[in-house]
């Protein structure tokens, strides 16, 4: 006979009949459940996320498969992998039963009933109870900081899950050792627990009595489980795999843009003001807390956490249901303005996320409301606003030349009729601060020594009108985008270097929506290039031990890590430490999102607290590649009296091509 | 309440010294290249005039006097802020007129305006701060005048306004109509415009009026006054440093306080 | 008949003395035109007989004196009708108005009322073959513009504290009683209440700006610029890191991300000086700079500079403002 096992062994027929009603029952439960979830997501605007199939089914697979960002907290990457694949595993089991007992094809049996359906199912069992029992320790047992206690639900969940798990094994045991299982051995667990009931001499009315009713507790805790999914934080199992499908692939921080001749409602006043896909966001998360533990914000003490955004829009969601119930107005009664300010855009929190969910675009499509619906905003940063429509630039009481560092260089200039390859985009934060002006000079001479051909706009560049989007004035920074496409058209310019990551980012992702479409290098790509090419003679020694601060714009928004770092190994004697967070889990300098125009008084400053991070490695320079992050970290060392100094990585390649001794 | 608010339109006055320059001939300012902006306080009256606006209803117009192509896009802004109107006095010579000569012909645009309540002005412009303009315009208009306000409400026909003083403040109790100069202060910080106010601001009208057909107003009181130059103090570029023990350097700096004439 | 008339007000005794000032500017200006000098004195109570004399003692030959219960703190609109009346049949060639609350609000007034020439604000006054040459200063303080008056009559406003009180020149004074009516139902602007602060001036409109920053070590330090500011009739402001450490208010930052100020005088003590803080305060007409360091940014746009601990500077400079300002 070929190796298999009796289905419904002990179970009478109509035990087998009520066993369908209820299955069918919790299945129409959570049939419901869903299609309630459905109707909500669908009150958002439209957003296409479904397309190109490639790349998003390649994300599903090493983000869900293979736990690509849940491995990066390894400790519960491992466990929620053992759990996971233990799930898949039975699951996968289940739907064996069904094609063999309800479609009567009999796969079960055989070798396959043997390593698989027994062997296989019976050890990804054991593991996915042990991940469970270790997500309860972890939770509950040692106490994670970013993982909550004493919510009901969190416990009810994996207390099922972990139910179903040992009553499976029981049943198991009671059943192999009720029907002398000639292959029970191929189910290790099972038949331990047979041989413990063996040994304990348990008559077999008593096995068929404790089988039976452990059957269906197994059988109703299972029920349970589904129909609790649509309802429960186990609406991940179904939502994170289509999340990370959903996931946007090109300019994840950056919310729709606003065509200002059709658009009624500017940023989102509702919940109906945002896509779809944001409400399908909010039922994706499982509460896990990475994104708060990882963000600037939250660790310095200011009044945001992403994961509250995230569930206090999701509670909303659920009291207005469809749409019947009348809607309060996102930022203000659901999300404190506050918070909303605090955030820098950094993108920690959606580096972070397992289920990609996407914090800053809501953010800032909340910003946008409170700046051209309701205009309120921080004092501050109106005014650098202000100075943006004023004086094409957002710094209040800067000079009016944009080309003064230039002085006693032979910079072109492209309003001078000269013309070049390359444009090199200066821009305000460069141009207009004294600090920044050593950087440019060495940007410059660096690419001068290289033989490039480069010009600047001098006075004709204004601002990208970046701060002013991630302040939320969308309008405005289209209004300087058309501008400066015209002024780029103008010249032809086609290749672009700039010395901000913000610029970068803002020609790379932003112009092109608008119809100004360059080839954009950020300097350290350039540099790095021009490294490798070797075009520089690096005689200088800059001995030295450096550690690189990643722009969150160049790193994290722009996927650019290794350019810099690569500039910084090419440095004849320098000696490069990390800091602990770096790279993806780089900490933000504290300026962007358009809060280097906000004054952070709240809890500890984040450039403080990131200027503790560069001193904590033991360096000297604290290398950095965006003139932003140059000014938070002085700004940083200044306050902390420290003498780490802060230089911008063309700065430092400048000296070495000099020959200059640090 | 139909409120007038005068806007100039200045080079802004927060750049610093170093873009800050002076024609030597004609002892204008060089106003080429730099960011013109609405002068100071002249926002703050704005301000009030729309929170009056706000709380009773009626009409604000701003008007203002200038060379009408670098003019009309700037003060957008007024409109976008909440302003029904704008009216334009192009003048090409606006920016170099003494406060006494503008006055006058601010008056004559007012009366062509017509209707009106109250005048509002910011209480010194950012470039010459003469402090003239309210005071003459309500002798011109035959208006109550009160000047450096800081807070008003309006209270039943008469207006019950907050006066900076030098003791102090005064509270005084005006008639209108009147012509009104307003301070800065933390109840009148010019508002941000909302989205839909800017757009809505394209299609406020604009009325351009050329400086010629303004009639002389008798009492232009910078007839008979002439600028003979406008200089830049030269300035010391190295610090000059006060020597000896503590109280040799504050006896020595309260001496060139004194001298420089700052005590 | 008078060439030059002076006005007066008496609605408190401290305006005495800077009456006087203009009384000065007028001696000046008479030396050349050779006419005389007359006043008006406004006000109400014993006070103005004593500011009689006093008008007298400096130099002021006609002295015309209205006493009115409504001449009093801040009532342009009375002063301006007893003023107009008394200058109507007067008729002096140059008018002196102290541009302080009630004068920089009488002075315009006035002069349309009298088709005058005006000119405000003056810090300096000369006499240059029958005209008068005046300066005032424009661009907050930025430039320093010189305007000849060839009109008459003119009417000049005068900034306070910018001219010398003159030295006693005794003449035999004469006294003219001028009745005025005013009708407290008519003032078109009426003064209901007079909230005497000492004034915390605030910033934005502060002449004489002292300043602290990092080095000033505490809220204690900040009672000395307080008292320093106190005595130059200032405000106290800060740069970014005491109003981060909770040391002063955040109202009182100056800099990018805070206020812009451009007084007359900026003091800034134990401020090293960074770009943010500067870009709040270039613009002052005179910069002083206390600071330790030597190489501390601050001087680089600093006109005067002391080098030293600031507890051991501002006690005596204080002390040493006081004994020139005078009682």
């Amino acid at each position: 006979m070929a190796p298999t096992r009796e289905v419904f062994w002990n179970i009478p027929r109509l035990g087998v009949v009520i066993m369908y009603l209820l299955a069918f029952a919790a299945v129409a439960v959570c049939g419901y459940g869903v299609y309630q979830h459905y109707r909500t997501w669908r009150r958002g605007k439209p957003a296409s996320r479904l397309t190109p199939v490639g790349p998003r089914l390649r994300a599903v697979v090493v983000h869900v498969l293979a736990h690509g960002r849940l491995l990066a907290d390894r400790v519960a990457g491992i466990y929620h992998a053992a759990l996971f694949w233990g799930f898949v595993f039975l699951f996968a089991g289940t739907l064996v039963v069904f094609v063999h007992q309800d479609l009567g094809l009999r796969i079960m049996q055989g070798p396959f009933y043997l390593y698989f359906q027994s062997a296989a199912l019976d050890l990804m069992g054991l593991a996915a109870a042990v991940g469970v029992a270790a997500a309860l320790v972890v939770r509950y047992g040692l106490g994670s900081p970013r993982l909550r206690r004493g919510i009901l639900s969190d416990a009810l969940v994996l207390w099922l899950f972990e139910g179903i798990l040992v009553t499976g094994f029981l049943v198991e045991g009671l059943r192999i050792a009720g029907t002398r299982d000639p292959w029970g051995p191929w189910s290790p667990v099972g038949y331990g627990i047979s041989g413990l009931i063996d040994a304990a001499a348990i008559s077999e009315a008593t096995i068929r009595l404790g089988h039976a009713g452990l059957w269906w507790l197994h059988f109703l805790l299972a029920m349970v489980f589904i129909a609790y999914i649509p309802f429960s934080k186990l609406f991940h199992l179904v939502l994170a795999p289509a999340n990370v499908y959903l996931q946007p692939l090109v300019n994840p921080a950056a919310p729709g843009r606003i065509d200002f001749d059709k658009a009624e409602r500017f940023g989102a006043a509702a919940l109906g003001d945002l896509t779809w896909k944001d409400l399908f966001d909010l039922d994706v998360c499982t509460e896990c807390g990475r994104c708060t533990a990882v963000c600037p914000a939250t660790a310095t003490g200011k009044p945001l956490s992403p994961m509250h955004v995230i569930l206090d829009l999701r509670e909303e969601m659920k009291r207005t249901g469809t749409g019947a119930a009348p809607g309060r107005v996102l930022a203000g009664d659901v999300i404190a303005p506050e918070a909303l300010w605090a955030c820098t855009t950094c993108m920690a929190c959606m580096e972070a996320c397992p289920v990609f969910i996407e914090h800053v675009p809501k953010i800032v499509e909340m910003r946008r409301h409170l700046v051209m619906e309701v205009a309120q905003m921080p004092d501050t940063m109106e005014d650098a606003l202000r100075s943006l429509e004023a004086r094409t630039h957002p710094f209040r009481g800067a000079g009016i030349s944009r080309a003064a560092w230039a002085e006693g260089l032979a910079v072109k200039k492209l309003p001078r009729g000269d013309r070049a390859e390359w444009l090199l985009w200066v821009g305000c934060a460069a141009a207009l601060h004294e600090r920044n002006h050593a950087t440019l000079r060495a940007l410059v001479r660096v690419l001068d020594a290289a033989g490039m051909d480069v010009a600047i706009l001098g006075d004709e560049e204004t601002c990208t009108g970046d701060p002013a989007r991630q302040m939320g004035n969308e309008y405005l920074f289209q209004t300087f985008a058309r501008q400066n496409i015209e002024t780029l058209d103008r010249y032809g310019v086609r290749k672009i270097v700039t010395l901000c990551p913000h610029c970068y980012n803002t020609f790379r992702h932003a112009y092109p929506e608008l119809g100004g479409h360059y080839e954009v290098w950020h300097h350290t790509q350039v540099l790095a290039r021009l490294v490798d090419e070797g075009r520089l003679a690096l005689t200088g020694s800059a001995a030295a031990t450096i550690t690189f601060h990643d722009p969150c714009y160049l790193g994290r928004h722009n996927g650019e890590y290794d350019a810099p770092r690569h500039i910084l190994q090419a440095l004849p004697g320098a000696r490069t430490r990390e800091m602990a967070q770096s790279r993806q889990k780089s900490f933000c300098c504290g300026a962007g999102g358009g809060l280097y125009w906000m004054e952070d008084r709240t809890g500890q400053r984040i450039n403080h607290v990131r200027t503790d991070h560069a001193v904590a490695t033991g360096a000297e320079i604290v290398a950095t590649a965006c003139p932003f992050c140059t000014l938070m970290l002085e700004d940083g060392v200044k306050a902390r009296g420290t003498s780490i100094r802060p230089m911008d990585v063309a700065e430092l390649l400048e000296r070495s091509l000099r020959g200059e001794h640090h | 309440m139909d409120i007038i608010v005068c806007l100039k339109q200045v080079v802004d006055p927060e750049l610093p010294q170093t873009e800050f320059a002076i024609e030597p001939a004609t002892g204008r300012q060089v106003r080429e290249g730099r960011p013109l902006v609405i002068s100071t306080y002249d926002e703050n009256a704005l301000e009030v005039a729309l929170q009056l606006k706000d709380r009773g209803g009626g009409k604000v117009t701003v008007l203002t006097l200038g060379p009408q192509a670098v003019i009309s896009d700037a003060f957008r802004l007024a409109l976008a802020m909440g302003a029904d109107e704008m009216v334009v006095v192009d003048d090409p010579r606006g920016p170099d007129r003494l406060g006494g000569e503008k006055a006058a012909i601010l008056a004559a645009a007012i009366r062509r305006i017509g209707r009106f309540d109250l005048v509002l002005t910011g209480c010194e412009s950012a470039d010459w701060t003469e402090r003239v303009v309210a005071p003459v315009l309500a002798e011109a208009l035959s208006a109550a005048c009160v000047t450096f306000v800081s807070r008003v409400e309006a209270a039943d026909g008469t207006l019950m306004v907050r006066r900076m003083a030098d003791e102090g403040f005064h509270r005084v109790e005006v008639r209108l109509p009147a012509v009104l100069s307003v301070a800065s202060d933390e109840s009148n910080r010019p508002r941000l415009p909302k989205l839909k106010d800017i757009l809505a601001a394209k299609r406020k009208p604009v009325h351009v009026w050329p400086v010629a057909d303004m009639p002389a107003a008798p009492g232009d009181l910078a007839a008979g006054v002439e600028v003979r130059e406008v200089v830049i103090p030269q300035r010391t570029t190295r610090c000059e440093f006060l020597e000896g023990e503590s109280a040799e350097q504050a006896a020595a700096l309260a001496q060139r306080l004194r001298d420089l004439k700052l005590l | 008949m008078p060439g030059i008339c002076v006005v007066a007000t008496v609605p408190d005794a401290a305006a005495i003395p800077s009456s006087l000032e203009l009384v000065g500017g007028a001696r000046a200006l008479d030396a050349s035109h050779g006419a005389g000098v007359s006043a008006v004195l406004m006000g109400t109570g014993p006070g103005l007989r004593e500011a009689t004399d006093e008008l007298h003692r400096h130099g002021v030959a006609t002295v015309y004196r209205c006493a009115h219960p409504l001449l009093t703190s801040g009532q342009v609109d009375a002063f301006l009708l007893a003023t107009e009346q008394v200058l109507r049949a007067a008729t002096p060639q140059v008018v002196l108005i102290r541009a302080d609350t009630v004068g920089r609000e009488l002075a315009p007034r006035l002069a349309v009322r009298l088709g005058a020439a005006l000119v405000t604000e003056c810090v300096e006054l000369a006499a240059e073959n029958g005209a008068i040459v005046a300066r005032r200063q424009t661009y907050g303080g930025r430039a320093l513009a010189t305007l000849v008056v060839t009109r008459r009559p003119a009417v000049l406003s005068v900034k306070p504290h910018s001219l010398e009180v003159p030295e006693p020149a005794p003449v035999p004074g004469r006294v003219e009683d001028v009745a005025v009516s005013i009708d407290a139902d008519t003032l078109p602007a009426r003064v209901c209440e007079v909230l005497r602060e000492e004034a915390e001036v605030g910033l934005d409109d502060a002449q004489v700006v002292v300043s602290g920053g990092r080095g000033v070590g505490g809220p204690e330090g900040f009672a000395l610029l307080k008292e320093l500011a106190a005595v130059l009739g200032g405000a106290v402001g800060a740069s970014r890191p005491p109003a981060d450490e909770g040391w002063v208010p955040i109202s009182w930052q100056i800099g990018q991300t805070g206020k812009t100020v451009r007084p007359a005088l900026y003091i800034a003590v134990a401020i090293s000086g960074a770009t943010q803080h500067v870009a709040g305060m270039s613009g002052s007409r005179t910069i002083v700079a206390i600071n330790r360091d030597p190489n501390a940014p601050i001087f680089s746009v600093a006109h005067l500079g002391i080098v030293g601990d600031y507890r051991a500077i501002v006690p005596p400079l204080v002390a040493r403002i006081k004994e020139l300002k005078g009682p």
